[in-house]
């Protein structure tokens, strides 16, 4: 693959090497080992890991100094952990270009991990002052993000005057999103930042998540299902069939109670149907309603209508959790044949009566109207 | 001013008549610092005054009022208290007849009711009434009842519809109607560009809207900047689009006069500003009238037409004559808008009912002293820690079990909560002691609701391929961007703050197909609600591309007209001339002095 930085276009005829440039670019890595949490790192890093590197086809290629090879860092076991490159790139800025040094960490989608400096080299900024610590941690927050403005803006579009740029997001305005570039990137070295931004999410980013895919097997789908990083249980449960996710409901339901909303959507809009037919299956779902988000309980309150009944009595003790539209879900689904039941009853009185409730006056004016 | 006086019977033992008097609150001859909301009619049932004086409470409102016979009348005020919860309302207000302050303060019960105000006697044919703000927090009256009768007032949304035409005994259809060549419905930037090349063409439009002022979404109500390019509609988006100020600048000001002044210029636009459209009929697929109220005084007009333009935003009229329509979510296979990058959070592996959501612009300034700001404490729970000083784009709000119509008021008042709160927050910063809120608006300005359906559908594959159409009549280049609510991605994150992905497109087209309905022969569509899936909506929502489509049928109902045919028939029949007329628009034409 090839990556095309394009800083390059800015190092004329002025070109300088400010460092040293004999570095060799594509040593062999494969007895390298991972010992230790890399420096700047997004994921968890259990303790006593050890990560051996083994070549993959994948290099990112930087113009006039070649490929520089991608590993994958693997456990004892061979588990794949790990993607990881040695880089070497120059940035270039006012026709001053300098070596930046980093050591690229990507989780097993190609989703930015986290880097490590590289032993003897500093990050600089333009005008050669040397990182400080805050800066790094800056750099790598800058990483993290997937959606950063850098994504959008060729370098030039970056450095021009607000005036004349054409920055502005989707309602923003030029001037207000100069101030986002400048709260994200590290200040001073906006260049190595776009640099070192735009290696980490270019295409080889796609490459890996393919990688990965082509290994992608039972084991694998086991480890992504039990860990805690959210793309992970995501791309785990998307391979499930439905079988599957009865083998897997323990977890699933407890990803659903812990994960983030947006995994939580994936479930309950993705459970297989069977699910909503057998009240075994469902019920742990529904005793999370308590502790899932409001948009989650509104998804869970789609299927209230086929619900068995123990479901109903369950949340007519959350009635205060609700808003407004899921109170209403919730009594269009007991208005049917429910209302006879007493322990429902009881619940909705104890709701209208203990006077402190906001959307009390719904359940009452639903009784009032039931008698 | 409106009122009504009714002589009700209530048959009991003994047959009393009791004395009525219903006003609605909006119809005050004075509204002193309360503002007339329109916005949710359709929701709560009518128009209301709102108090919003942004933590100051407002001048009263006044007006005067006659009655029949003297006598003792009990006063009931439909309101409600906007954050009902364990604090005090943030609106209350009381009533004030003549001189006296009736002794219950209002805006406390939860949802839209009637609320006790108290007890008055009349001696006098002439009387002032006022309502008098306490809190600046907006409260909200919606009408006021007078009564020598015991009953309370019905508090039911279906029970109040009925009740309140049996008080007002207003017949059914409007007295005055009014013809037209083409009726426009809604006065965004597509509304008001539809007006403008229909009238160019010399076709007598009405145009409706329901402000005092035109624009939408970028009058100086909400204050967003036009976004997009021109096509090939230069010279008429240029009469109503804006400068590239922040969102949220009093720099609108300063459009809004250029807008309102170039749409008033048409002698064969009819401007109805500040009248609501409530309903719209349709036989046979094809809509006959569109009916239409004051926003304050309740009159109604019924504006026929052989062609009708929805261009509010929210796809109203077409609803109303039965369009079909989407909202939401389509799963991502049903037009295969994959982007494997952002996976759910782009285009969902189920359809769902999430949209954009909606937002409310607002920002503050340096004043020159120390300024306070009261404890909001109703609104922490919204803004919990969150500090700001003012508020751009991203304060935008959707959430599944909310519909962006249906729940609109609720919407709003969740920013509103966000917004004082977080002002709240920040004031209780040193840096912040002299900061005073500026301008918070009182209008929700939304990104997505309903979409009509047209003969073509527009998606993210069409703006991805730079598709060119036969009948191409809008372009762009402006990114695809979709919102998401930051909450989802984690839970600590406020809810009211959205995110934008952005899909860099080559230069694509729309094509005239999605402008007109599938199945309501006579009806456009411009603006936000045309035909589109939700990622296609994500580019060009933008205002001078919903512009270019107000233009594209302003142009095609000329053709209607000149032709006796239906917006279908232009694709089938009249494609060329029509694209023609298109393409001339690119040029300026040569003065006839000139020539
Ligand atoms: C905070 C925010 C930021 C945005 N940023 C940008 C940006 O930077 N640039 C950009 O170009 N776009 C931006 N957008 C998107 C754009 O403003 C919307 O998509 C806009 O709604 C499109 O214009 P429109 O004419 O379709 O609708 P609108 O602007 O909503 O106009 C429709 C009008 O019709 C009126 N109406 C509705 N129903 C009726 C009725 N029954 N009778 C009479 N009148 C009625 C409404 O009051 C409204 O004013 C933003 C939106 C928001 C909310």
């Amino acid at each position: 693959m090839k990556i095309i930085i394009a800083t390059l276009l800015f190092c004329g005829l002025g070109l300088v090497w400010t460092q040293k440039t004999d570095v060799t670019l594509n040593g062999v890595s494969q007895h390298k080992t991972l010992s230790k949490k890399p420096e700047f790192f997004a994921l968890e890093w259990q303790e006593g890991l050890v990560l051996k590197n083994k070549p993959t086809p994948y290099f990112i290629e930087v113009e006039t100094l070649g490929n520089q090879n991608v590993d994958i860092l693997v456990t004892a076991q061979n588990r794949p952990v790990l993607y990881t490159v040695d880089i070497c790139t120059p940035v270039c800025a006012d026709g001053e270009c300098r070596l930046m040094y980093l050591t690229l960490y990507w989780n097993l989608l190609g989703a930015y991990a986290g880097y490590d400096k590289v032993e003897g080299q500093t990050l600089t900024k333009h005008d050669h002052e040397e990182f400080l610590e805050q800066d790094y941690e800056k750099l790598h927050h800058l990483l993290m993000d997937d959606n950063s403005i850098l994504k959008r803006k060729k370098i030039d579009e970056l450095v021009e005057k607000p005036e004349d740029s054409e920055l502005d997001g989707a309602d923003a305005k030029a001037g207000a999103t100069i101030t986002e570039v400048k709260e994200s990137v590290v200040d001073g070295a906006l260049y190595s930042c776009y640099v070192a931004w735009n290696i980490a999410h270019g295409t080889i980013k796609g490459e890996l998540q393919d990688y990965t895919t082509s290994n992608f097997d039972k084991e694998m789908k086991g480890y992504m299902l039990m860990s805690n990083e959210q793309d992970y249980q995501m791309y785990a449960l998307k391979s499930l069939n439905d079988e599957e996710y009865i083998d897997y409901e323990d977890r699933i339901v407890q990803i659903f109670n812990k994960g983030i909303p947006l995994v939580r959507t994936y479930i309950v809009q993705n459970l297989p149907k069977l699910f909503w037919e057998t009240e075994d299956l469902q019920m742990p779902f529904w005793e999370s309603f308590a502790a899932v988000d409001i948009n989650n309980r509104s998804l869970l309150l789609n299927h209230i209508q086929q619900a068995p009944v123990e479901v109903l009595v369950l949340l007519g003790g959350n009635l205060e959790l609700m808003t407004k539209n899921q109170l209403k879900a919730y009594l269009a689904a007991i208005e049917k044949n429910e209302m006879a039941n007493p322990q429902i009853n009881a619940q909705l009185l104890r709701f209208t009566n203990s006077g402190n409730h906001t959307y009390a006056y719904i359940v009452a004016e639903f009784l009032e109207e039931f008698e | 001013m409106k009122y009504l006086i009714l002589t009700l019977c209530f048959f009991s033992i003994n047959l009393t008549i009791s004395q009525d008097l219903l006003l609605e609150a909006e119809s005050f001859d004075d509204k002193g610092g309360w503002v007339v909301d329109p916005q949710f009619i359709e929701q709560m049932g009518s128009s209301y005054l709102q108090a919003h004086g942004m933590g100051e409470p407002v001048q009263n409102a006044q007006t005067q009022v006659n009655f029949k016979k003297n006598g003792e009348y009990k006063v009931w005020v439909r309101t409600k208290n906007w954050v009902p919860g364990e604090w005090e309302a943030p609106g209350k207000f009381q009533i004030k007849v003549n001189s006296l302050v009736l002794e219950n303060t209002l805006g406390l019960r939860s949802g839209w009711g009637w609320e006790y105000a108290g007890a008055v006697q009349i001696t006098n044919k002439k009387n002032t009434l006022e309502l008098v703000d306490l809190t600046g927090f907006n409260g909200r009256c919606d009408a006021i009842y007078f009564t020598t009768s015991d009953v309370e007032p019905p508090s039911s949304m279906n029970k109040l519809a009925t009740w309140r035409k049996t008080v007002v005994m207003e017949p059914l259809a409007p007295k005055v109607t009014k013809k037209y060549d083409l009726v426009v419905v809604g006065g965004g930037i597509a509304g008001c560009a539809a007006a403008i090349a229909a009238a160019e063409q010399g076709l007598q439009v009405a145009l409706i809207h329901d402000r005092p002022v035109l624009g939408g979404n970028a009058s100086s109500e909400i204050r967003v900047h036009t976004l997009g390019i021109y096509g090939n509609f230069e010279r008429i988006l240029k009469k109503l689009d804006t400068e590239h100020y922040p969102n949220g600048s009093p720099e609108a000001h300063k459009d809004q006069i250029k807008r309102d002044n170039n749409v008033k210029s048409y002698d064969n636009i009819s401007l109805y500003l500040n009248w609501r459209a409530y309903d719209a009929k349709a036989v046979e697929s094809k809509i006959s009238y569109v009916d239409a109220r004051q926003t304050a005084s309740g009159e109604r007009i019924r504006f026929e037409a052989p062609l009708f333009v929805d261009s509010t935003g929210d796809g109203w009229i077409g609803f109303w004559a039965g369009a079909k329509f989407s909202y939401g979510r389509e799963s991502v296979d049903q037009y295969g808008e994959e982007w494997k990058e952002h996976g759910e959070l782009w285009s969902p592996k189920q359809p769902d009912n999430a949209v954009m959501g909606s937002s409310v612009l607002w920002r503050s300034y340096e004043a020159d002293q120390l300024e306070e700001f009261p404890e909001v404490p109703w609104a922490m729970p919204v803004a919990r820690d969150y500090a700001k000083v003012k508020g751009e784009w991203q304060w935008e709000f959707s959430r599944n079990d909310l519909n962006q119509i249906d729940d609109a008021e609720e919407i709003r008042d969740h920013m509103l909560r966000a917004i004082y709160g977080s002002f709240g927050n920040a004031k209780k910063l040193p840096e912040n002691a002299n900061r005073k809120l500026e301008w918070v608006s009182y209008l929700v300005g939304k990104r997505e609701s309903r979409r009509l359906v047209g003969d073509y559908i527009f998606t993210l594959n069409d703006a991805k391929s730079g598709r060119s159409f036969p009948d191409g009549v809008v372009e762009e280049t402006r990114e695809v961007d979709v919102h998401y609510q930051t909450v989802l991605e984690d839970e600590k994150n406020p809810d009211f703050i959205s995110e934008a992905l952005f899909y860099k497109t080559p230069k694509y087209y729309i094509p005239y197909r999605s402008l007109y309905s599938k199945n309501i022969s006579n009806l456009f569509m411009a603006g936000r609600n045309f035909s589109t899936s939700h990622v296609g909506l994500g580019g060009p929502r933008v205002m001078r591309t919903t512009g270019q489509m107000g233009a594209a049928v302003g142009f095609a109902a000329s053709l209607c007209k000149k032709y006796d045919v239906n917006p279908r028939d232009i694709y089938t029949g009249y494609l060329d001339e029509y694209m023609d007329l298109i393409e001339k628009q690119k040029y300026i034409p040569i003065p006839e002095s000139k020539k």
